[in-house]
C-alpha cells in the first residue's frame, strides 16, 4: 500500500520583475504589460512511496527538492498534477514554528505542540517529558527571549519529536545545531523509522541518506532524474554533477601557481573515476586515476613526474614515478602518465592536487602546477577523518580462570 | 471550502484556534505592567471625552446615555478591532503560513477570537457600569448573546475577505481603515438613530452594524426584544457576509505561502 503517490506533478512560480503589493502600483501597472518571468521548478514528476519506507530526495541546490516538499506538505498548490498522502502528515520544515519571544518555555512548548498537531491531552501529558528532554527545568518559566538560540532549538526539537505522525515530511534545513545535536535528531528519525513511519527526507548530506533510506529520489532541475536503490542513485548523483565546475577553477586559479622551464610542459590533468570518464567526484574506495597529460619540446631521459595530495593546508600524501620505481624512459612530443590507485584511500572532503615534473635528479622543475586541480571525495562508510585505513576489528574474551589470574599481583 | 466537511476540519483543529487566540491575547498585555487595564482605559477615555460632549455641548437626550454610549463604543470596537488585527493575520505570521500546513481560515478564526475576549472584557465592564447606574435589564437582555454571535460571524466574513486580499494588495489595510472611520460616525453609536427623519433612518439601517447596535441596546438599556424583521435581516447579512468572505478566502488562499 502507498503511504504517498505524486502524479505528474507541475510547479511553475510566476515571478513578476517589480513586484506590486499595492493597490497603487497595480493601478499604475495596468498601464503597462506585465512582465513576469516564469521558472518551472517541477517538471512532471512521479513516484510513489510505499507505507514505512524511508524515501531521501537528493539533487543540486535549485533542483526542485525542497518546493515537491512544500507541495507534498499542501504548502504550495501543484501547477498540474495531484499529490495523495494516507494517514496524519507533519512536516518539520523549520524548528520552532510560531514560537513566540515573549512567553514563557512552558506556554511556547503548548502553542508548538498544538500547531504540530499534538491535542490538548497530550501535551498535558508530555509536557514535563518535553522540557526534561530538552534539558530546561531550571527556566520553564522564563520568556523564550531569555534563553540561548541553541536551548530554544534543543526546546523545539524535543517539543517537535512528541508527534505521532504516519508520514514524516524532513527538509535538510534542519540539519543545524553541532555534531552532538545532530547525532541526536539522526537516532528520532531511525526510531521513528523503525516505528513503520513513511519518511520524505530532503538532504545533502549523502552520509546521512545512505544511512537511513531505503529508496532515494534523484532530481535535476526540477525532472525525476531516477528513482531506486539509494547506493545506485546516489553514485549516479555523484558520478554526473559538476562537469563544468572544474573548468572554471582551473581558468581562474591558474595564475602564479605556476612555475618551471617548460621544457615539458604539463598541458592539462584529469581525474577519471571507475567507469572510465573524467569526473571531480569519488567515493571513497572506488577506483581513481590521475591523468597528466605533456608536450615536452625536447628529447628528455628519465623526467620525473609527481603528485601531491592536499586536504586544506595538510599535505596529505605524495609520490612520483621515480619513488614507485617507474621508468619514464626518453620522451619527447606528447603524451600523457597515469597514475592509477585501484580503491581510494582518501575518504571524505575537497583534496587540492599538485603535479609537476622535474628532471631525474630533481634538480631542474620543469613544469610545477601548486595546487591548481581538485577533487571531491564522499565517504560510504560512517568512519571519520581524511583516511580510510583497512583494518577489522576483533574482540575475545578472556576465559574467567585466566582474567582472574591477572588480576592477581 | 464552506462546506460540512471543512468543519468537521475546523472542529478537529478547535485546539489550535484556542491556543493560538488565547496566546495572542496573553501576547498584547505580557510586557506591560498593568495589563488588562489599558485594554480598559481606551474605551473608558473615549467615553468619557464622548459623555462630555454630546450629552452637554449637543445636549443629546437619551435615557441612559452613558450605558447607551458605552455598549456602542463596545460593539464597534468589535469591529474594528477583529477587522484590523485580522487584516494582519496572515502576512503578519509567515512561517505559520510557509512552513507548516493547517487550514488557513484558522489564522483569521483565532484572531476573531482574541478580539471576541477582549471585548469579553469591555463587557464586564459594562456590567458594572449597569450595576453603578442601577439599570437592571429585562428578560429581552437574553438577546444579547445571540446579536454579539451573528456580530462575529459578520466581523469573521469581513476579516476572511480583508486577511485574503491583503496578502496581495497592501492598501487594502489603508483603505478599510478609511472605511472604519467613516463607519464610526455613520453608524448610530454615538447618537441614536431618532435624530434622523424616517425615510433617512431606514437607510442607515441597511447598514447591518447600525441594526446590530440598535438591537443590543433596546434589549439590554430597554427591555426590548429585537423586531423579528431586522432580526432576519442581521442573521441573513452576517450569513451572506461570511459566504462571500469565504468565497474570497478560498479563491486566493492557494497562493498565500507564494505571495506573502
Amino acid at each position: 500500500m502507498s503511504a504517498v503517490e505524486v502524479n505528474g506533478l507541475w510547479k511553475t512560480f510566476q515571478i513578476p520583475h517589480e513586484r506590486k503589493t499595492t493597490l497603487f502600483e497595480n493601478l499604475v501597472g495596468l498601464m503597462k504589460p506585465r512582465q513576469y518571468e516564469s521558472y518551472t521548478v517541477l517538471k512532471d514528476v512521479s513516484f510513489e512511496v510505499e507505507v514505512g519506507e524511508c524515501i531521501g530526495i537528493i539533487g543540486d541546490n535549485g533542483s526542485g527538492k525542497s518546493t515537491l516538499l512544500k507541495i507534498i506538505a499542501n504548502i504550495l498548490r501543484p501547477t498540474k498534477g495531484e499529490v495523495k498522502v494516507r494517514g496524519l502528515m507533519t512536516p518539520f520544515l523549520e524548528l520552532g514554528v510560531g514560537f513566540q519571544p515573549d512567553l514563557t518555555v512552558r506556554e511556547n512548548v503548548g502553542i508548538y505542540a498544538t500547531i504540530m498537531g499534538l491535542s490538548n491531552g497530550e501535551i498535558r501529558e508530555k509536557m514535563n517529558e518535553v522540557i526534561e528532554f530538552a534539558d530546561l527545568r531550571k527556566f520553564e518559566d522564563t520568556k523564550l527571549k531569555n534563553l540561548s538560540s541553541g536551548m530554544q532549538v534543543r526546546l523545539a526539537f524535543s517539543t517537535a519529536i512528541q508527534t505521532d505522525p504516519d508520514v514524516l515530511l524532513v527538509d535538510e534545513a534542519l540539519a543545524v545545531g553541532d555534531m552532538e545535536f545532530q547525532q541526536k535528531c539522526f537516532q528520532v528519525f531511525k526510531k521513528y523509522r523503525n516505528e513503520g513511519v513513511t519518511i520524505l527526507f530532503v538532504s545533502h548530506d549523502m552520509n546521512a541518506v545512505r544511512r537511513l533510506c531505503d529508496r532515494v529520489l534523484l532530481l535535476r532541475n526540477g525532472e525525476r532524474i531516477d528513482f531506486g536503490d539509494t547506493n545506485k542513485i546516489i553514485d549516479k548523483y555523484i558520478y554526473a554533477v559538476d562537469e563544468t565546475t572544474n573548468e572554471d577553477a582551473k581558468a581562474t586559479v591558474e595564475k602564479e601557481t605556476r612555475w618551471g622551464n617548460k621544457l615539458i610542459e604539463i598541458t592539462h590533468v584529469k581525474f577519471i573515476d571507475k567507469c572510465g570518464k573524467e569526473n571531480d567526484n569519488f567515493i571513497s574506495g572506488d577506483s581513481f586515476v590521475v591523468r597528466i597529460f605533456y608536450q615536452a619540446h625536447e628529447k628528455i631521459v628519465s623526467p620525473v613526474f609527481g603528485i601531491i595530495f592536499y586536504s586544506q593546508e595538510t599535505y596529505c600524501y605524495g609520490t612520483t614515478t621515480e619513488f614507485k620505481g617507474c621508468d619514464t624512459g626518453i620522451i619527447e612530443g606528447s603524451g600523457y602518465v597515469d597514475l592509477l590507485m585501484e580503491n581510494l584511500h582518501l575518504l571524505q572532503g575537497r583534496f587540492d592536487v599538485t603535479v609537476a615534473v622535474a628532471s631525474s635528479d630533481y634538480k631542474t622543475q620543469y613544469d610545477w602546477h601548486d595546487r591548481l586541480y581538485s577533487f571531491n571525495v564522499h565517504n560510504p562508510t560512517r568512519d571519520q577523518g581524511i583516511f580510510a585505513m583497512e583494518g577489522n576489528w576483533t574482540l575475545r574474551q578472556l576465559p574467567s580462570s585466566e582474567r582472574d589470574g591477572l588480576s592477581k599481583p | 471550502m464552506m462546506t460540512l466537511s471543512h468543519l468537521h476540519v475546523l472542529w478537529s483543529y478547535r485546539d489550535l484556534v484556542i491556543r493560538l487566540a488565547w496566546s495572542d491575547f496573553k501576547l498584547r498585555y505580557k510586557s506591560s505592567a498593568l495589563g488588562f487595564f489599558w485594554s480598559l482605559l481606551e474605551p473608558l477615555l473615549m467615553l468619557i471625552v464622548l459623555y462630555m460632549v454630546f450629552s452637554n455641548l449637543m445636549r443629546i437626550q437619551v435615557e441612559h446615555y452613558q450605558l447607551f454610549l458605552l455598549l456602542g463604543i463596545i460593539t464597534w470596537n468589535f469591529l474594528e478591532r477583529g477587522t484590523s488585527m485580522s487584516i494582519g493575520g496572515i502576512i503578519g505570521k509567515p512561517s505559520l503560513v510557509q512552513k507548516v500546513y493547517f487550514p488557513r481560515d484558522i489564522l483569521v478564526i483565532s484572531t476573531c477570537f482574541t478580539a471576541l475576549m477582549m471585548t469579553a472584557l469591555e463587557i464586564v465592564v459594562f456590567v458594572i457600569f449597569m450595576v453603578v447606574f442601577r439599570v437592571v435589564p429585562g428578560v429581552a437582555v437574553a438577546y444579547l448573546p445571540i446579536l454579539f454571535v451573528f456580530e462575529f460571524i459578520t466581523v469573521l466574513g469581513l476579516s476572511m475577505a480583508l486577511a485574503a486580499l491583503n496578502v496581495y494588495f497592501r492598501d487594502v489595510q489603508f483603505i478599510w481603515r478609511l472605511i472604519l472611520q467613516i463607519g464610526f460616525f455613520a453608524t448610530p453609536v454615538i447618537y441614536p438613530i431618532s435624530i434622523f427623519p424616517p425615510n433617512l433612518q431606514k437607510f442607515i439601517m441597511l447598514n447591518p452594524m447600525a441594526c446590530l447596535i440598535s438591537m443590543m441596546r433596546d434589549c439590554t438599556l430597554y427591555q426590548m426584544a429585537p423586531a423579528s424583521a431586522e432580526l432576519a435581516y442581521v442573521v441573513v447579512s452576517a450569513l451572506a457576509l461570511l459566504f462571500i468572505g469565504y468565497l474570497i478566502f478560498g479563491r486566493l488562499e492557494p497562493k498565500f505561502a507564494e505571495a506573502i
